[in-house]
């Protein structure tokens, strides 16, 4: 299925994968690329090095593009930026701010520049830099969220910017990209329902966890610090709101207890104390499937709901 | 009207309510969130014709008004 996003990045299905932190790794983003979406790697609070060596890894995995999602407040953030340009990477994707000041350096190499943004004036503002399109995010996706949601924020975005717009935050199947669609999106970016593919490489209690999980089983914290977080709620989702609420604890307790907890979640698999990162539609992600099911399946449905009618994507 | 009288109303409109803000008001004091912010200077920048730079720091409104006026005085 051809739209703007798929003859901007040459792919084959206007479908990106979200870049989770301890998650996109190569094995994760080369299935999904080989699937024909965008498979992204996540440069999290990595430094170049292991960055390299996961975008090696990836291309010895696919020859389809796929991207490197830069998170902004990094503290690698300059030597990663640099690197992905060495690279030539095709794609990056941004999250966590402005990357102004690295646009003119990413499109010398050629890449592909997409922030995820979740305001209009922050998509304006990126347009204007010469981005080529945006994500935007509402907060019914996992990870880092704003405050509006995806059915707002998406066409208040289309009709604030002339670039191609990708909508994302609580699309997980055929019909939410359908909806992308409706609301004036061009492509979706999917996170939580690739927790799940065969090929992604976190910790089995991480997949059980979404795999378990049901509408309501998410929940935000970290409204107090300024960096609010979506994650499926366990013991340690319940401590942290509590510490949260209580005014008598410091802000340098709440972050510290945060520390960490990622990792835990991701690679350690524990169930208790770790900060497990989902999307409001872990509820409807029922089994484990490859990347090539995930793509073939949402698209198979999205196109079907779509026959007949007339779309301008 | 002056670029504090301009300021003060997008300052206003942003939050939501009339504010009280001088030359020396910290912008820390205001307590607006990265997506305010960024809103706050799109909106001066488009107001006044102007850009305001890639690595704007937010300090005191009398800081941000010198900005200002030094970028409308070099159009």
């Amino acid at each position: 299925m051809q739209t703007k996003l798929t003859r901007l990045l040459g792919i084959r299905y206007p479908v990106i994968q979200g870049g989770m932190a301890w998650i996109a790794d190569a094995s994760l983003a080369s299935a999904v690329s080989n699937a024909g979406g965008l498979g992204i790697i996540s440069a999290m609070n990595a430094g170049a090095d292991f960055v390299r060596e996961e975008i090696r890894k990836c291309r010895a995995m696919t020859d389809k593009p796929f991207g490197v999602n830069i998170m902004l407040l990094s503290p690698h953030v300059e030597e990663v930026a640099q690197m992905v340009a060495e690279e030539k990477v095709p794609v990056v994707t941004t999250g966590a701010g402005n990357p102004l000041r690295f646009v003119k350096l990413w499109k010398e190499a050629g890449t592909r520049i997409l922030p995820v943004v979740a305001s209009t004036a922050l998509a304006k503002m990126v347009e204007r830099a010469g981005v080529d399109a945006v994500i935007a995010e509402g907060g019914e996706s996992g990870g880092h969220v704003g405050d509006l949601t995806t059915m707002a924020l998406v066409p208040q975005v289309v009709d604030a910017v002339h670039i191609p717009v990708v909508a994302a935050g609580g699309i997980g199947d055929g019909r939410g990209v359908v909806a992308a669609f409706a609301l004036g999106a061009c492509g979706v970016q999917m996170g939580t329902r690739f927790l799940v593919a065969k090929e992604c490489t976190v910790s089995d209690a991480y997949k059980k966890k979404v795999l378990a999980a049901k509408d309501i089983s998410t929940m935000v914290t970290g409204r107090r610090l300024g960096h609010p977080v979506r994650a499926i709620k366990n013991s340690y989702m319940n401590a942290y709101a509590k510490l949260e609420a209580d005014s008598n604890v410091p802000d340098e307790e709440l972050e510290k207890f945060g520390v960490g907890s990622l990792r835990k979640a991701a690679k350690d698999g524990n169930a208790e104390e770790g900060c497990f990162l989902a999307g409001q539609i872990a509820g409807m992600v029922s089994r484990e499937q490859t990347a090539a099911e995930i793509v073939s399946e949402v698209m198979e449905q999205a196109e079907a709901m779509m026959e007949g009618v007339k779309w301008d994507v | 009207m002056t670029t504090l009288e301009k300021l003060k109303e997008i300052l206003c409109e942003c939050k939501g309510e009339d504010i009280d803000i001088t030359p020396e008001t910290n912008f820390d004091e205001l307590e607006f969130d990265s997506l305010d912010k960024v809103d706050i200077v799109m909106q001066i920048e488009e107001a006044y014709d102007i850009s305001l730079g890639e690595n704007l720091q937010l300090s005191t409104v009398g800081e941000l008004i010198a900005k200002i006026d030094e970028a409308v005085a070099n159009k």
